[in-house]
């Protein structure tokens, strides 16, 4: 199942570098990736999958947004969203 | 001995400007740092050159690594930050496991880099390393200063960054053009303000009405607990609710062991009482915990009839394993003062627990003349008293620690957690003694780690440190060989340490004072030498290659499934 997040970054040196290992690091595979200007930040949106079913998109949204530097991190609707994959009981 | 620096050198008029170099230093001083731990290289001179005039002290150690563990246990024993320096290329390379030991455990730690100048960087220069991207899965946060104006910002935002929410390390790369640019001063910048969180006072009643109606509630203590100072607010929960408590490694020393339902610690290596009770309570309170593996065996099986409360100041940790019925997501002394505890009608969950912890408490009569070790480390942290602070290697011998030390508090037990690095236990101990020259600080350590910082000596002896250090020799890679023993058909795989030099004549040879301990006889004696002992000190402690770490749960096995090995 994939997911989509619309986050919010600092235009500092490496915070893109940073959000993409911080994602596949966490087990995600990154199916899409999107990045504009937003004024002084860059807003990303990215959609992403977990390579097992173990893998718990709200807590990838937990881990980015206590990442130094995202300023905001929201679910994003997108095609392939089928549902959040459930927390591990 | 020499601990901070205690003499301030004169400073002329501040100057209109300043080198980058000279603004690391003037940051460093700005927030109160004491020591400075780190060894130079070319790229990170300049730093260097300015430090001589530094109102702190630096610690010149014999390996990169040895300064970020020392900054490390400076930190654990402070809770202020701990700050070490090194050069571009190989020299930062050496600090990226000690950072990684304090992203692992969550140790605010400032690793300060040089690199090559600005405009070769990228060019595969004489000992450039990207460090910054090296280092971006293990750090909290990280930055390359690009223009000196920048330094004291950056070193304020990093310190705040370091010690705020969840601690963690920082690195601050340096080119070497920043360290030498001359740049007007700006005035000192603004510390950054941590935005205060909120508790939730809905999740507050239902984790009051949940503790209320448990029949069985056990505190899960972890380090979280060490880390927001807040061990006499646990205390003090427990003591009013009337609640057992079980502990991570992390979390040893939050509940007096002498405590009745205070059970031990959980885990792969932990007390049975504890692991029994996790596995039989209605209800687990968890503060500042992770639900490591190592803690929780075989995750599915682990507290299975329990609903949970979970505390952390991390949002991202919760419901990372387990899920949570009950979430706050706060500091722990502000969620403890919060909630209302009252004493709970358990007495005969209580009564159960502490049965079991007397049942099964360790036994320390072994048969044979051997030195048992837990008997030696029990002994040795008792006449310690109050006073005792234990840094340890990894192995065998950092399981008896958590077994048979007594800790009366979380600070009073560095060890290497999350990361499980060898290597940790002696330039822990030089940071440990250096912040708290007035602990009976205790290295302990085993043959295979003892030989990953042995250089640290010099340090010892440099300064004069009065490091203790109790050597736990089994001619061989304990923990593996016993895995090989029980999970691997005895096939022993190069385990082997037979070849192992004098050790003793190995730390006289670095000028420290050092003796042998072969026979149980002589063990009472060896204390007392090395708690005597003034200056620097090691004893070199023989023990049966055969000793195994007892009880056990096997891997990916449940906290239910432990296996106790004799004498238990």
């Amino acid at each position: 199942m994939t997911s989509s997040f619309l986050i919010q970054i600092d235009r500092a040196e490496g915070s893109l570098q940073r959000l993409i290992g911080l994602i596949e690091r966490r087990g995600f595979h990154i199916d899409q990736l999107a990045v504009a200007d937003a004024g002084a930040h860059r807003e990303v949106r990215v959609a992403v999958r977990g390579r097992d079913s173990g893998r718990c998109s709200e807590v990838l949204g937990r881990q980015i947004d206590r990442m130094i530097g995202a300023r905001r991190v929201a679910p994003a609707p997108s095609p392939h969203v089928e549902g959040a994959v459930p927390c591990p009981a | 001995m020499t601990t901070a620096a205690s003499t301030l050198p004169k400073q002329d008029a501040t100057p209109a400007t300043a080198t980058g170099a000279r603004l690391v230093v003037e940051a460093l001083e700005r927030q109160g740092v004491e020591l400075v731990f780190g060894y130079p290289g070319g790229a990170i001179m300049p730093v260097y050159d300015a430090l001589t005039s530094a109102r702190f002290k630096h610690i010149l150690v014999r390996h990169e690594q040895g300064a970020a563990f020392a900054a490390d246990a400076y930190a654990r024993v402070t809770g202020k930050p701990g700050v070490c320096l090194a050069t571009s290329g190989p020299g930062a390379t050496n600090l990226v496991t000690g950072i990684a030991n304090a992203m692992m455990d969550s140790i605010p730690l400032i690793a300060i880099t040089g690199n090559v100048a600005s405009p070769l960087m990228g060019t595969d220069a004489f000992q450039e390393i990207d460090i910054l991207g090296v280092t971006l899965p293990i750090v909290k946060h990280s930055w390359i200063v690009r223009d000196a104006a920048d330094i004291p910002a950056v070193f304020a935002e990093a310190f705040q960054v370091a010690t705020s929410g969840r601690p963690g390390p920082v690195l601050i790369d340096l080119p070497k053009d920043v360290q030498v640019a001359a740049v007007a001063r700006a005035s000192s910048p603004a510390t950054p303000k941590e935005p205060a969180q909120r508790l939730d006072p809905a999740q507050l009643r239902r984790a009051e009405s949940a503790i209320s109606a448990a029949q069985r509630p056990l505190l899960y203590i972890g380090g979280g607990v060490r880390i927001a100072n807040a061990t006499e607010d646990v205390r003090a929960f427990a003591r009013s609710t009337g609640i057992p408590g079980v502990c991570t490694l992390q979390g040893l020393g939050v509940l007096p062991p002498e405590w009745p339902s205070s059970l031990g610690m959980i885990g792969m290596h932990g007390l049975r009482a504890a692991n029994e009770a996790v596995q039989q309570c209605d209800l687990l309170i968890v503060l500042g915990a992770r639900f490591d593996d190592r803690a929780t065996g075989q995750l599915a099986k682990f507290a299975p009839h329990a609903r949970v409360i979970h505390i952390d100041i991390d949002a991202a940790e919760i419901g990372k394993l387990r899920d949570a019925q009950i979430a706050i997501t706060s500091d722990l002394k502000s969620a403890l003062r919060a909630l209302s505890p009252r004493p709970l009608r358990i007495d005969a969950w209580r009564t159960q627990c502490e049965q079991a912890n007397t049942e099964h408490a360790f036994r320390y009569d072994a048969p044979g003349e051997d030195v048992y070790a837990p008997a030696l480390l029990k002994e040795l942290s008792e006449r310690a008293g109050d006073n005792f602070i234990a840094t340890c290697d990894v192995g065998q011998h950092q399981m008896w620690v958590a077994q048979h030390c007594r800790f009366s508090t979380p600070h009073a037990h560095l060890t290497s957690g999350g990361l499980g690095a060898m290597g940790y236990g002696v330039p822990a101990g030089i940071g440990a003694k250096l912040a708290r020259p007035d602990a009976d600080v205790i290295t302990i350590t085993g043959d295979g780690s003892f030989f990953m910082n042995i250089q640290e000596l010099a340090t010892l002896k440099r300064y004069d440190i009065p490091l203790k250090i109790v050597l736990l020799d089994n001619s061989s890679l304990g923990l593996v060989r016993q895995w090989q023993e029980l999970f691997f058909d005895q096939n022993y795989s190069e385990v082997d340490l037979s070849d192992n030099p004098d050790f003793a004549a190995v730390a006289r040879a670095f000028g420290i004072d050092a003796f042998r301990i072969s026979k149980r006889e002589d063990v009472s004696a060896g204390i007392e030498r090395l708690l005597a002992a003034t200056g620097p000190c090691l004893a070199h402690v023989v023990i049966d290659p055969r000793s195994n770490v007892w009880p056990l749960v096997p891997p990916g096995k449940s906290n239910s499934d432990m296996i106790h090995g004799v004498p238990e």
